[in-house]
């Protein structure tokens, strides 16, 4: 069995936002961090982060600036903003809410319906 | 809203930068992760290609990239836009040519429109220009030009008008300047104290009129004009409070006008003076001499300003019936008043020009139709590879809305130069009442309204073109392109261009025709007298040195009598009006036995002449006798005599005899009847072309006047007269002017009259001329089109024993079809547009037989031409190469 979970849709922004609120990071960090929280439970095509980190740059949910990475090198890093925060916040609130709803539904047995 | 023009801007001048730091950084991403996996293990070629491949499409993620940060649409837009520029410069000599043809197009729209932005839309150089009104008195039921007023109702209206902020008169007058050079006569504007302030304009230098200026014996002081004080006063800063010499006094100058400051209705006289009306003038209620505009108070609406000003002229007339009874008031706009008479001349030509507009579209989208062809491969292939039809048809808008603004920009180049060369055919007189045409310059509004009209002309002349190219079947291109052929869609679509490009052009033609043929009636139309051969000029006695009538009768009979004695000099007299000078002075008359309501005597022209009027002029005696000498100056014993034209006697005496009727002025209700002695022959009083009205001569000698016209009969060319003339009057006295020296024929050339169609005739002409060329080129490019297609038919016919002639004929056939459509089309249209020349036209229907003929006949000749030369081509043909060839 594929011990890989195809992402569902939607939810990289959220795992970007996450990643991003444990610190600054440039890309491919936030992406090694997605992993290692996650113990590489996701497959996620390491391109598809790009676009979503410009897209909540331009939501303004992230702030970028360059800086020096560990090898000593150039490298763009992301920040949470405090609108990302607050985002995160939110986003997070709503996916318990559903987690919890959809394991009551999932959880449901006969006698109780 | 505000994030997505943030992202443009940014997108704009951030782009390159972005697209840098992108790259940077997916790179980075690249080799970090390369990196983890060389540390791991891996080869370093073997850790890339692994990364690459975890990576995914860079490409796309790119553009995902772009998409998510905004720029999508701007990347494409760049692309269609270096494509088409790459486009356009692949086939530089077809770019040129659509470019100029655009730029003729829009260049003499941009050209038509500034002037019409200068007159009609720019607002006059006053405060608040909108509230001026122009007020003046008139017996006519009819609104005419500009009417006067007389001072005392004048008086009465500053007195009684509660809804006025300022009411302010003026008047032109004259004077002889004498300054450094020669004598000169100088036209001075009259005005009351408060006109400049009604305006709301402040002298550039000194100070305005005050109300004490106005009184009778007020200084004597002056305002001068800036082009004046830099052309005569050196642009001297301290020339406030030195004197200039008028017609023989000092007047000291209080105060120089600003350099933009302009008044039409008196042709922006040089000098300024309080108006100061003379007893009569100021007296006479029924003597209407001057000009009133006024200014009501804010908040008082026009139509409030309206009313009361009726009020007040109906309270006048009860109070003052024998002067005012029949008077009706006539408000205007000032704006209306300088524009009025241009509007229609203006309006015109702006149509004009956007037919001239329409047909360099038609040529355009031809043009590009025509390269189509060639293009359609090109097209086939993109669309292969997936283009969508929405990207073609905007990649060849982009094309076009490239070619449109760069024509556009030309012809806004070339606009100013255009302009010039358009006023350089207004004669001088014409020009001092438009100084709006010397501030025609590329404004704002110019450049918006050349920018949407490119921008519309690259819609228009685009989408026929990117319509039929997208239309096309991929498979039939890819096919069709090895026979290099149009589709017949494509073939029916060009000529239907060309059929309106030549009909487009015979409207045009048909408006020059119909124009030139006015000016034609214009110019023989008869006016009553001889008018080759005349030199015509005015003299103006200054009072000072000439102090009664007996010193201006003497010397006009001193003068006229040394100029008789000139050789090729056949005859002189002198006249109070010129005829063809637009009417002048007016006077009321009673007739005996006919009792009338006071103030509502009749009221016609009156002339004062001297003995040989009628000879110089070569005015027929109807009836009766000329003044002769014997009838003295009226003082010693010989009665006052009249004599009336045909006009006169038809209207006021259509069942009598005038001959021997008398007749009495109203303005001297003492004076006794007095005897019309002669009818004469209809002379053209107002202008070329106007209907022959009533005249009353009087005899200069019975009732001299300071200023009179000289007109003088010659033999040979009237100009070579002038030097002699001038001298003749220098020697007399040297600080007389010869005012406006022009021969009878410069009259008629510069009056409004024969400005009104002749200007636009020219110009309508000439644009008339552009059109037709460019539909001939149209035509001959889809006649030369259709020969190059058809040369197998061509061939196959030739092989079967058609003969030369047999080609010619088909190909001719083929012209005169398309120009038979365009006659068809221009005729069409010509019935339906012409009647908006209505008012320019005279003398000629709009509808004119004639001139319809005339231009079919010339569109269908040159037709056959354009179509000739290709049709020639076509019977060198040979036919097995023709066979051959495919």
């Amino acid at each position: 069995m594929n011990p890989q979970a195809e992402l569902l849709p939607g939810t990289l922004d959220l795992l970007i936002l996450k990643a991003a609120s444990l610190g600054p990071r440039h890309g491919y960090g936030i992406l090694l961090r997605i992993q290692q929280i996650s113990a590489g439970a996701f497959s996620i095509e390491q391109g598809a982060l790009y676009p979503a980190l410009y897209r909540l740059e331009r939501q303004r949910l992230l702030d970028t600036e360059w800086g020096v990475s560990e090898n000593n090198r150039k490298a763009k890093y992301y920040r949470l903003t405090s609108a990302g925060r607050k985002r995160l916040r939110q986003e997070t609130e709503s996916w318990n809410r559903l987690v919890a709803a959809i394991g009551v539904v999932l959880g449901a047995r006969p006698e109780e319906v | 809203m505000a994030g997505f023009a943030r992202s443009l801007l940014d997108t704009l001048f951030k782009r390159r930068q972005m697209e840098g730091e992108m790259s940077d950084e997916l790179k980075f991403h690249l080799e970090s992760r390369a990196q983890d996996l060389a540390n791991s293990g891996l080869s370093p070629a073997e850790a890339l290609r692994q990364a690459r491949l975890e990576f995914g499409g860079m490409e796309g993620y790119k553009e995902q990239c772009r998409e998510a940060r905004g720029t999508r649409y701007w990347d494409e837009g760049r692309r269609s836009v270096l494509y088409a520029v790459r486009m356009a410069r692949k086939n530089p000599g077809f770019t040129a040519l659509v470019i100029v043809v655009l730029a003729l197009g829009i260049g003499v729209n941009a050209s038509i429109f500034s002037v019409v932005n200068a007159a009609l839309l720019r607002p006059l150089p006053y405060r608040e220009p909108g509230q001026l009104m122009t007020i003046g008195e008139t017996r006519a039921q009819f609104d005419v030009p500009n009417p006067d007023s007389s001072y005392p109702d004048y008086v009465d209206w500053t007195r009684q008008a509660q809804g006025f902020e300022s009411i302010a008169g003026y008047s032109g007058d004259g004077a002889t300047f004498t300054g450094a050079g020669a004598p000169e006569m100088l036209d001075v504007g009259r005005v009351t104290a408060n006109f400049f302030s009604a305006l709301g304009v402040k002298p550039a230098l000194g100070r305005d009129f005050v109300a004490a200026d106005d009184l009778t014996d007020g200084p004597k002081i002056v305002i001068v004009s800036h082009r004046f004080w830099k052309e005569h006063l050196g642009s001297n800063a301290n020339v406030i409070g030195e004197v200039l010499h008028l017609d023989g006094e000092g007047y000291a100058i209080i105060g120089v006008l600003p350099s933009q400051f302009e008044f039409a209705p008196m042709d922006s006289p040089p000098v300024w003076a309080p108006l100061r009306p003379n007893h009569d003038m100021a007296a006479r209620r029924n003597l209407r001499w001057m000009h009133v505009i006024a200014r009501p108070k804010n908040g008082v609406s026009s139509a409030q300003a309206f009313a009361e000003m009726r009020a007040i002229t109906a309270r006048l007339a009860l109070a003052y019936p024998q002067e005012d009874g029949a008077v009706r008031l006539q408000i205007g706009t000032l704006r209306e008043q300088i524009v009025g008479q241009v509007r229609p001349l203006l309006l015109t030509l702006f149509g004009a020009v956007s037919l001239v507009l329409l047909i360099a579209c038609a040529n355009v989208a031809n043009l590009l139709l025509s390269r189509g062809t060639a293009r359609k491969r090109e097209i086939a292939v993109r669309m292969a590879l997936g283009a969508s039809r929405g990207q073609l048809i905007r990649q060849f808008l982009t094309e076009s809305l490239l070619l449109a603004l760069a024509g556009g920009a030309l012809g806004l180049l070339t606009s100013p130069w255009c302009v010039s060369l358009m006023t350089r055919g207004i004669p001088k007189d014409q020009l001092a009442s438009m100084p709006y045409l010397s501030s025609v310059h590329i404004d704002p509004a110019l450049l918006a309204f050349t920018f949407l009209i490119a921008a519309g002309t690259a819609l228009v002349f685009g989408l026929a073109p990117a319509l039929d190219l997208s239309r096309a079947d991929m498979n039939q291109n890819l096919k069709e392109e090895a026979r290099g052929s149009a589709g017949s869609g494509t073939s029916r679509l060009r000529s239907v261009l060309v059929v309106a490009e030549l009909g487009l052009a015979l409207m045009l033609l048909v408006g020059a025709g119909l124009l030139l043929k006015s000016v034609a009636a214009l110019f023989h139309a008869d006016p009553g007298f001889d008018t080759n051969n005349l030199l015509t000029f005015s003299i103006g006695l200054p009072s000072i040195a000439y102090k009664d009538d007996a010193a201006a009768l003497a010397f006009e009979q001193r003068f006229t009598g040394q100029l008789r004695s000139l050789p090729g000099v056949e005859s002189v007299a002198t006249v109070s009006v010129l005829p063809l000078t637009g009417g002048g002075n007016s006077v009321r008359f009673v007739v005996e036995g006919r009792p009338v309501e006071k103030g509502h005597e009749d009221e016609c022209f009156i002339r004062s002449i001297t003995a040989d009027y009628f000879k110089v002029m070569k005015i027929p005696l109807v009836k009766g006798r000329f003044f002769a000498p014997t009838d003295g100056s009226g003082q010693n014993g010989t009665p006052p005599v009249r004599i009336v034209n045909r006009a006169f006697a038809r209207r006021y005496f259509p069942n009598e005899d005038a001959l021997g009727k008398r007749i009495r002025f109203t303005y001297s209700p003492q004076n006794p009847f007095v005897q019309i002695i002669g009818i004469v022959g209809d002379e053209n009083a107002a202008q070329p072309g106007a209907p022959p009205a009533p005249i009353i001569y009087t005899f200069f000698d019975q009732n001299p006047d300071g200023f009179f016209n000289v007109a003088v009969r010659t033999a040979g060319d009237p100009l070579s007269l002038m030097g002699p003339i001038r001298g003749v009057l220098n020697s007399d006295d040297p600080e007389l002017p010869m005012i406006e020296p022009q021969t009878m024929e410069q009259i008629i050339e510069s009056s409004p009259a024969v400005f009104l169609r002749r200007y636009p005739s020219f110009l309508i002409g000439s644009f008339a001329a552009l059109a037709l060329g460019l539909a001939l080129v149209g035509l001959y490019g889809v006649i030369s089109f259709s020969v190059a297609q058809r040369t197998r038919e061509i061939g196959i016919r030739m092989a079967l024993g058609a003969v030369r002639r047999d080609v010619l004929r088909i190909v001719l056939r083929q012209g005169l079809l398309l120009a038979v459509g365009g006659v068809g089309c221009g005729v069409a249209g010509g019935l339906l547009l012409t009647r908006f020349l209505g008012s320019l036209l005279y003398g000629v229907r709009p509808t004119d037989p004639v001139t319809f003929a005339a231009v079919s006949a010339l569109l269908i000749a040159v037709a056959l031409i354009a179509s000739y030369v290709p049709a020639r081509r076509a019977t060198e043909v040979d036919p097995i190469v023709a066979l051959r060839y495919e």
